[in-house]
């Protein structure tokens, strides 16, 4: 009796437990997302069923030319992070010992103290064409006049990584940590160069942790609005741009809708595509 | 010079300094081709650190290390005629059997038809054929060892490093991979550098061992050698089991002197080392609990060093057994081995025990504030 009374009360303390991350999954993801699912296929004026708001994203090259770009410079973004944070990684969890390695990992942490709004603004002071840098260019005499570095592509793919560094230094330094030494101390040993032991030992053993680091960035990088605009200014033709215009500007819920439910679905199809193509399961990733 | 032993591997006066303490002291020695060479001693002494500087993953101070007469100082450990099998053994985990003994043959560029082969005759002579396509986690401990011995071998190694391996694994299974390494050693000729705490693995092992301690080797010898003429007091109490006494030296004859203990009894013993030993000097004596001879009836002719005791306490533990005894008068303490004979079946606690051992097994050093260590 009692080992049924003791499963019973565990079921229930599961539940409990579980309850706010249900709550948390059906307000704020499912039923919103239903919401959007409902609206993108509803005509407003009849009340009916249409697929005229998928039909206009395939029809005005506009759009779907903004989610191509969008999502290129956001695997841009993604490659370019993991191209810098890897050896940063490497060197905080295989290099530095002791204090020093809390420290280094702490200086990686601490610019994300400030809100992404402020941090933007920060390069705006030093990118804009009165801004730090171009006053530092007139003022040595290696331009003659103002340099405007802003509302580039290059910028908006600086702010992106900039932005995104420190969620693929995280999960890297946590694989790297993870390896032992004396795996690399045997690659070596054994005759491998430093590309050997690179490609063959700490690859394969930081994949999982490139791997989830590669998704939360690209994710992120996808779903950015403020560094995009903010950086890229007007012509910066970002994905999440356009929603916020259908939605705030223009007024069409329903053509937003429709936008949102395509980038989810687009997203996720990339990811799934890159995990197959690293032959990576979602599961083993998360684990 | 055909009869001559080739050397594989010597140091000369190799040297390690970290910021505060030595870690190896001027360390001399050479390695014969084909020899199972071991170095002993307890955590700390420095034989890690001397194991990491002929692989070549620490630079030593100063001195020299030569391989097949050639200087190693400036060849990184990839370089390095020489393979390392890990305390942990360090199998890759991703990758299987059959890669894990490829790698160091792929980094040779040999052809692939070559790598199979050989790694498939490797395989063979550990006894592990057929299990090329399994993973490293579904080998047991044993197997595992034998992965990472065949992983070194295949490369044909001038030497091969074994860093403590045996230590992760079960009693009953180190038993039986000492015997199988020594084997693989003598079948495979290849040189092995052994570093072991276990005095055990290093006497079953090794052609030759040296005792090491605070960065120093004490004592160069065979497994013989280290077990019946220790040269000092640290390799008298770290080799065997010992019971040991302090005491002052109370008379002086040719190679025996006479020791009494500080627990109050005396003992003929025969000096050890090569220091010089006066009466009235402090020394350290050494009896081996298994050179005791003991009786449960008074010895008929007169021996070098007799004791009546009586029994304290019985450690049983089969054929190790052992008896710790008091000697009546002066309440002094001895550890001797239970003999196995039919005599002693029944010996239970308080029976008195005749003991009588020759002053040659009675080694006497010269105290040395050095050597404190023991086991």
């Amino acid at each position: 009796m009692s080992s049924l009374r003791t499963t019973s009360t565990f079921k229930l303390g599961m539940w409990l437990l579980l309850a706010p991350l249900c709550l948390w999954l059906i307000l704020l993801i499912i039923l919103p997302h239903l919401e959007l699912l409902a609206f993108s296929f509803t005509d407003p004026e009849q009340g009916s069923f249409t697929f005229s708001f998928y039909q206009e994203f395939f029809l005005e090259p506009l759009y779907w030319r903004t989610f191509v770009r969008t999502a290129v410079m956001s695997i841009m973004a993604t490659i370019l992070t993991l191209l810098i944070a890897f050896p940063v990684a490497f060197y905080i969890a295989k290099m530095l010992k002791g204090r020093s390695k809390g420290i280094v990992f702490a200086m990686c942490l601490i610019p994300f103290w400030v809100s992404e709004l402020v941090r933007t603004f920060g390069w705006m002071i030093l990118l804009r064409e009165s801004g730090v840098i171009s006053n530092f260019l007139q003022w040595s005499g290696l331009s003659a006049g103002p340099v405007e570095l802003l509302y580039t592509d290059a910028t908006i793919m600086l702010g992106l990584v900039y932005t995104s560094m420190l969620f693929m230094v995280v999960p890297l330094v946590n694989t790297l940590d993870s390896l032992d030494d004396s795996f690399i101390e045997a690659g070596y040993d054994l005759g491998g160069s430093n590309w050997n032991v690179l490609r063959e030992i700490v690859i394969p053993h930081a994949t999982p942790g490139i791997v989830s680091g590669c998704i939360i960035v690209f994710m992120l990088s996808l779903g950015n609005y403020l560094t995009p605009v903010l950086l890229g200014g007007k012509d910066s033709l970002w994905f999440t741009e356009q929603i916020y215009t259908q939605f705030i500007t223009r007024f069409n819920w329903e053509q937003g809708s429709a936008f949102g439910l395509l980038l989810l679905l687009l997203s996720s199809l990339i990811v799934w595509a890159g995990l197959k193509i690293s032959s990576q399961s979602f599961s083993k990733t998360m684990g | 010079m055909p009869k001559e032993t080739t050397i594989d591997l010597a140091c000369e006066n190799i040297c390690k300094h970290f910021s505060d303490f030595t870690a190896v002291d001027n360390i001399s020695f050479t390695i014969p081709k084909g020899s199972f060479f071991s170095i002993l001693g307890p955590s700390g002494c420095g034989k890690t650190t001397l194991l990491r500087m002929l692989a070549g993953f620490e630079q030593p101070s100063s001195g020299d290390l030569l391989i097949k007469q050639k200087s190693m100082l400036d060849v990184p450990p990839n370089k390095r005629p020489v393979n390392m099998v890990f305390q942990h053994l360090a199998l890759f985990p991703t990758m299987n059997i059959e890669e894990n003994i490829g790698y160091g043959l792929r980094r040779q560029s040999v052809p692939k038809s070559e790598i199979a082969e050989r790694v498939t005759t490797v395989l063979d002579r550990v006894g592990l054929a057929g299990s090329g396509k399994k993973r490293v986690e579904q080998l047991s401990g044993g197997q595992r060892q034998r992965i990472a011995l065949a992983r070194c071998l295949v490369l044909n190694p001038t030497l091969l490093l074994l860093d403590e391996p045996l230590g992760a694994l079960d009693l009953k299974l180190r038993e039986q991979m000492k015997i199988e390494l020594k084997l693989l050693q003598k079948e495979f000729g290849t040189t092995f550098v052994y570093i072991t705490h276990d005095q055990s693995e290093a006497l079953v092992m090794s052609d030759q061992i040296a005792v090491m301690n605070k960065g120093r080797f004490e004592q160069v010898g065979t497994p013989h050698q280290l077990y019946y003429q220790p040269e000092t007091a640290f390799v008298a109490g770290f080799v065997g089991d010992s019971n040991r006494w302090q005491g002052t030296v109370e008379s002086l004859a040719s190679s025996t002197v006479l020791v009494s203990t500080s627990d109050g009894l005396s003992f003929k013993s025969t000096i050890m080392g090569d220091k010089a030993i006066n009466t009235g000097n402090s020394v350290e004596i050494f009896v081996r609990p298994e050179a005791i001879n003991v009786s449960r009836t008074a010895a008929s002719e007169e021996t070098d060093n007799q004791l009546v005791c009586q029994v304290e306490t019985i450690l049983f533990d089969g054929a190790k057994s052992q008896i710790i005894a008091v000697e009546k008068e002066s309440g002094g303490k001895i550890t001797v081995t239970l003999p196995q004979t039919s005599d002693f079946t029944n010996l239970k606690n308080a029976d008195t025990l005749y003991l009588n051992w020759s002053a040659e097994q009675t080694l006497c050093f010269i105290d040395n504030p050095d050597s404190i260590g023991s086991v």
